[in-house]
């Protein structure tokens, strides 16, 4: 086996094929069936998300540079960005382990009990998140069940954004899982691969792009979440004061443009996190 | 012996898969495990890999008791009908995957694949993906991958069941060569009775479950053990009560052989150089419904025989087996006669 012996080569496919001639890249490859899809996608996307997102924009720059300084440089609605993005990043990151796992557990494992988690898992989806501060509330308020006094602290952003934001991750990751073919993790095992190998290198690259997907979904979701916020994290300012709840104060305040501004802050953060996401994705799920 | 394998039994709830199967496939040679779908070809051969487990019995390979040993320390190469690949690798470093499990430096990795690479004529292609390769390709990748790791044995399930006919041809003929190579024990799975007669040493012809011989492609061609295996290897049909091959019946227009079988053409059809009669055989009353009461024995003659005869639906015909015929009794079980009308 260590010999390298020569052998004929066989008439394979590419032996007798002629190396296709590249054609210049057509400018477009759309159809005219694909190109109404386009067309209706396109507008779709700018009546509901361009046009907002720009009306925004626009009101936020009217104060010019001096009103993003002035908002950003007020120490309370620093503090709420803050608390926001780091609670956000917290969470997605716990997300990204226990989503997976759970994902995992639901796909791979059999026990008792599976089918009813796997409806449950989708609860933080469909209840409607003021009902879910309230549900928190009786469990980690005053007069917890658990001895667990966690409302109007910061742990009680991380619960309620961490209950909300459970279900992105395994959603996403679950029917890629489900796809996978067990026959790769064979072939890896025979060659001599462990568990711990074959999910590192071949299962994780797999599951990467519905992780970050899901973690993308996540993120966003927890820094716009006010409803389950309300009640439980009391809205104290520099302390549990979260960025939605500080837009509306300011808008109460009759302050628009300075809630545009904040908004518009958070977009970018948004954007530059879900950029983040792709480029990671693009790493990872090439590395193995 | 390099593969032992004896007294395996595995069931799937009920259903028995592999039943106290027990063969011997010798170091060095290209095995073929040939049967119908769904006779337990695949569980045999990833219980030797050790992708599944047995119920009861051992395997053992070069020697050593396998039995509970699991599919990473087996030293066994295994390649999938669907390829496995790893489609986020590039082709180098598909192959590259079980030589960096083993921590080899990295110079010996990199000359290795290049090694195999020209092996199995892909060094082209070495920073493709997978996906920008034929199925072929593929499976030649997924070849080199598996031999890397200098495995003790090579199992391979259907290999080139997926691939169109002329390619698996070539990859079949190609197979056959890259073994006289690298002389590794192999054995590869197919339910293609050519493709086992073409390229294999030896033949395990597995059906429900059990082993029904074992033996070179000419010994399984010229002295089956049962109606099965010959109905399996090619074409058969019955003649007073014995199977046999439909070319290996003599045909005269007198009674002149003792224990010739009277019979009337009923269908005379030319297909190419050959033509096929079929003789109904015994005095069955032509308007008997039932086969039995008027069976059917299929001739198989060359053009120029059937001229000379002048054989013609009505023509009344003596058959008798040509001297030196394969023949098995077929006084099978229903359930195994029934095996033999679907694997020829
Ligand atoms: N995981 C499983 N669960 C239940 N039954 C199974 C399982 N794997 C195989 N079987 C059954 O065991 C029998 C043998 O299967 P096996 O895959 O070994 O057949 P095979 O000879 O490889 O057939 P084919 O040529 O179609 O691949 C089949 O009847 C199949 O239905
Ligand atoms: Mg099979």
């Amino acid at each position: 086996m260590t010999s390298t012996p020569v052998l004929e080569r066989p008439a394979s496919p590419e032996g007798r094929r002629p190396r296709r001639v590249r054609r210049t890249t057509p400018r477009s490859t759309l159809t005219r069936g694909a190109g109404l899809g386009l067309g209706i996608a396109m507008l779709w996307f700018s009546i509901l998300v361009l046009l907002p997102l720009s009306a925004v924009v626009a009101a936020a720059a009217e104060g010019g540079w001096g009103r993003y300084l002035s908002v950003l440089q007020n120490d309370q609605t620093w503090a709420a960005v803050t608390l926001t993005v780091s609670q956000a990043v917290l969470v997605t990151l716990v997300n990204v382990v226990v989503g997976t796992v759970i994902a995992w557990v639901l796909v791979r494992d059999r026990f008792w009990g599976k089918r009813a988690l796997d409806v449950v898992i989708d609860v933080p989806f469909a209840l409607p998140t003021i009902v879910a501060g309230l549900v928190l509330l009786s469990l980690y308020g005053p007069n917890s069940p658990l001895g667990l006094h966690w409302a109007f602290t910061p742990n009680a952003v991380t619960l309620a954004l961490a209950f909300v934001t459970l279900p992105f991750i395994v959603r996403t990751v679950q029917p890629v899982l489900e796809e996978l073919e067990t026959d790769v993790e064979e072939a890896a095992a025979s060659l001599g691969a462990k568990r711990s190998t074959i999910f590192r290198r071949i299962i994780l690259p797999s599951l990467v792009p519905a992780i970050t997907a899901g973690a993308a979904l996540s993120f966003a979701r927890a820094i716009s979440e006010y409803g389950s916020l309300v009640l439980l994290s009391g809205n104290k300012p520099y302390e549990t004061e979260v960025v939605s709840v500080r837009v509306l104060t300011f808008i109460e305040n009759g302050n628009t443009a300075s809630a545009a501004a904040l908004a518009s802050v958070m977009l970018a953060i948004a954007l530059v996190v879900i950029v983040l996401l792709d480029v990671l994705q693009r790493r990872v799920s090439r590395r193995g | 012996m390099s593969i032992e394998v004896s007294g395996l039994t595995k069931k799937f709830g009920d259903f028995v898969a592999l039943d106290d199967v027990s063969v011997s496939l010798p170091t060095g040679q290209l095995t073929a495990l040939l049967g119908p779908s769904g006779g337990g070809k695949s569980t045999l051969l990833r219980i030797i890999a050790g992708l599944d487990t047995a119920d009861s019995g051992t395997v053992s390979i070069e020697g050593v008791d396998a039995t509970g040993l699991p599919a990473q320390k087996r030293n066994v190469g295994f390649v999938f009908q669907h390829y496995a690949v790893f489609k986020h690798m590039t082709v180098a470093k598909n192959v590259a995957f079980g030589l960096e499990i083993r921590k080899r430096p990295k110079a010996e990795i990199a000359h290795r694949v290049e090694e195999l690479l020209e092996l199995v004529h892909l060094s082209q292609f070495s920073h493709r993906l997978p996906s920008q390769l034929s199925g072929g390709q593929r499976q030649r990748m997924a070849l080199a991958r598996a031999l890397a790791v200098e495995p003790s044995v090579l199992l391979l399930d259907e290999p080139f069941g997926a691939l169109d006919a002329k390619v698996r041809k070539e990859l079949r003929d190609w197979l056959r060569r890259l073994h006289d190579e690298v002389h590794v024990t192999t054995v590869f799975v197919t339910h293609d009775q050519e493709e086992a007669l073409e390229v294999a040493d030896e033949i395990v012809v597995i059906n429900e479950g059990r082993v029904e011989q074992v033996g070179s492609p000419d010994q399984l061609y010229d002295e089956p053990a049962n109606d099965f295996v010959m109905g399996f290897l090619g074409e058969v049909t019955t003649l007073g009560g014995v199977v046999l091959r439909p070319h290996d019946i003599e045909v005269a227009l007198q009674p002149g052989l003792a224990g010739a079988v009277r019979g009337t053409v009923t269908r005379v059809l030319r297909v190419g150089f050959e033509v096929r009669v079929t003789v109904r055989t015994g005095d069955g009353d032509p308007t008997a419904v039932s086969a039995q009461a008027s069976p059917e024995t299929t001739v198989v003659l060359t053009r120029t025989h059937a001229r000379q005869l002048g054989l013609d639906a009505g023509t009344q015909v003596w058959l008798t087996p040509a001297s030196g015929a394969t023949t098995v009794s077929s006084m099978a079980p229903a359930g195994r006669r029934a095996a033999v009308t679907s694997g020829v």
